[in-house]
């Protein structure tokens, strides 16, 4: 892999042609992945669409088959890309037989950061009460927080969290998206990987969509749904047709399966178009803005349905 | 490194199955090497003495106990025994950070994989001199209590045979230790490391040389000598057999003390370089 050779200093992430073959099986194929530095980045994809093969490189413990990779400007892997870094990869591994509290000195040891940063660590994820008892009696939510602890232990730049909220119930799903929220403000980049859509909705303020291990879309959420359209019903058809192209111009008309009508117009002539249809004697049965789901999106994108 | 060593050194003394592996060799090797060995040395059962010669009974093998033979005994009896257990700790050193998934942890912090490799070669270099330095003051303990209770000569032997059986026994269970950190990062599991490591340990080289010099003769010991467990004798031979009145002393090894040092530390580095290789090269997927 050779190294980048122009690295924007906004990105804190960036990935040109990144390719992962295993034997004859593709599990990324040259993905261009841009994240800025300060945002919270959602990587959403199906089940084996090939994200934690992604962030698993982005932290040095797959090698590409090709392409490159920059991650805080360094090459993945290396110590001055690691110490820069917290991650959760998959479900947090830490050792049984320790404390909560041992376990995260053990980690303070590893990066040479000060004990006393065990402590605010601990605090920041709640867990001080149950901090000295071993790893092993701690419930799935007590791991995940004690994961992201961990990651927060350096005080990244950069947190990478593959699919954080995994195997919690309800309420430890919205403790950990309160805390990659609040941890996401400032200058903090977050990554945070998940097929959950609601939950990437909820946390974050920009997508990379894959699928089969490509990239099929990338941006704000806003601008993956596209502009909103304006959805009408009215009869009789033929008549509303002519009314609306009238209004919004041909190539701005879409009949749709259902035979209503898509306009794609300014949404605050909604009312005035109205008017015109019912004083031209047309009878309109429904009209509203219709905005895409994330789910949509999502579908469109990768041909299946993100969990919910 | 040094924050290698020390976190690796932090969680592996805190580790139960460490310490029971070495309290389980401590304990087994004062029991039968002292307490069992002792109590029928000194009251030998009926008929147990027909294989020696005449006039001689098991009790003359009570000198084998005694403080001035705890080099020589120790190293004849465990220096052998014992390399599984230090098998063992190399397998628990590194096949359980693939049981329960640290070894993603480990890398994702701010060292490299050779970093993390070496502090971790360094904390089972200390665990195995903790073992060897444990195992050979029970020895020194339980032979001056023998020595005691049988009112002999309470003399330990010279401080310069003391540091050779030390270092020699620390070469051989150092050998057996890379030997399971290989093993385990070969097939990056516990389970599979120790049957294979044992199998070899205790079953495999021994058989199939013990077969073939059935019909063979000095050509047999010839390639033997390349083997490591061949060479664990020699060097456990080069320190010579307890002389004991009326019985013949063993045939002179096949290979010398610095041949098995060679072949030993060939081993060792060989196994350091396999494990390195394959920390280095592999995905981490798990």
């Amino acid at each position: 892999m050779s190294a980048a050779a122009d690295v924007s200093p906004s990105r804190v992430v960036e990935t040109r042609g990144l390719t992962k073959h295993y034997g004859g099986i593709v599990a990324v194929d040259g993905l261009d992945l841009n994240v800025n530095r300060g945002e919270v980045y959602g990587f959403l994809g199906p089940n084996g669409a090939g994200k934690t093969t992604t962030l698993r490189m982005l932290l040095g413990l797959i090698r590409p088959t090709s392409g490159v990779a920059k991650v805080v400007g360094e090459r993945p892997g290396t110590p001055a890309s690691l110490g820069r870094v917290g991650a959760i990869v998959e479900s947090p591994a830490f050792y049984p037989y320790m404390s909560g509290y041992d376990n995260l000195r053990l980690l303070a040891i590893y990066c040479g950061v000060p004990l006393t940063r065990v402590g605010s660590a601990l605090e920041q994820v709640e867990l001080t009460p149950r901090a000295k008892h071993k790893f092993s009696t701690y419930s799935m939510g007590m791991k995940q927080r004690l994961g992201v602890a961990a990651a927060l232990l350096k005080e990244p730049e950069l947190l990478i969290l593959d699919e954080p909220t995994n195997g919690l119930d309800p309420q430890g799903m919205a403790d950990v998206r309160n805390l990659i929220v609040s941890l996401g403000k400032g200058q903090r980049t977050v990554l945070v990987s998940s097929h959950l859509l609601g939950e990437v909705e909820q946390m974050c303020t920009r997508i990379g969509v894959i699928r089969k291990g490509k990239l099929v879309a990338e941006g704000t959420i806003d601008e993956l749904r596209g502009a909103a359209s304006l959805k009408v019903r009215a009869t009789p058809g033929g008549k509303a047709r002519e009314l609306l192209e009238k209004e919004a111009g041909a190539e701005n008309v879409t009949v749709l399966d259902d035979g209503s009508f898509s306009l794609k117009v300014d949404l605050a002539r909604a009312a005035e178009i109205n008017r015109h249809l019912v004083t031209a004697g047309v009878d309109v049965t429904e009209l509203h803005v219709d905005e895409r789901t994330l789910t949509d999106i999502f579908i469109e994108l990768t041909g299946t349905e993100g969990g919910l | 490194m040094l924050s290698a060593f020390r976190g690796e050194l932090f969680k592996t003394l805190r580790r139960p199955a460490v310490w029971v592996c070495i309290g389980a060799l401590i304990i087994l090797s004062v029991l039968i090497g002292y307490v069992l060995l002792g109590f029928v040395y000194a009251h030998p059962p009926k008929g147990s003495s027909s294989s020696l010669p005449a006039g001689t009974t098991l009790s003359v093998f009570l000198v084998t106990l005694y403080p001035i033979n705890f080099i020589k005994s120790t190293l004849s009896f465990w220096g052998d025994l014992g390399g599984v257990f230090a098998l063992i700790i190399g397998v628990l050193l590194q096949g359980s950070e693939f049981g329960w998934g640290t070894v993603k942890t480990l890398y994702t912090q701010r060292s490299g994989r050779l970093t993390m490799m070496a502090g971790k070669l360094a904390t089972l270099a200390v665990m195995v001199l903790i073992m060897v330095l444990a195992l050979f003051a029970a020895a020194a303990v339980s032979s001056l209590v023998v020595a005691t209770l049988e009112g002999a000569d309470k003399t330990f032997p010279a401080a310069d045979e003391i540091i050779k059986g030390i270092a020699a026994c620390f070469l051989i269970y150092w050998f057996w230790a890379l030997l399971g950190l290989a093993l385990a990062t070969i097939f990056r599991q516990s389970a599979m490391a120790i049957g294979i490591g044992l199998a070899y340990a205790l079953v495999l080289e021994t058989a199939v040389f013990g077969l073939l010099g059935i019909g063979g003769g000095e050509w047999v010991n010839s390639i033997h000598q390349w083997f490591p467990i061949a060479n664990v004798g020699y060097l456990i031979d080069s320190f010579g057999a307890v002389r004991i009145r009326g019985l013949r002393t063993s045939a002179t090894p096949f290979a010398d003390a610095t041949h098995a040092v060679t072949m030993l530390v060939v081993y060792a580095v060989a196994f350091v370089a396999v494990t390195v290789w394959f920390s280095r090269q592999r995905d981490v997927t798990a």
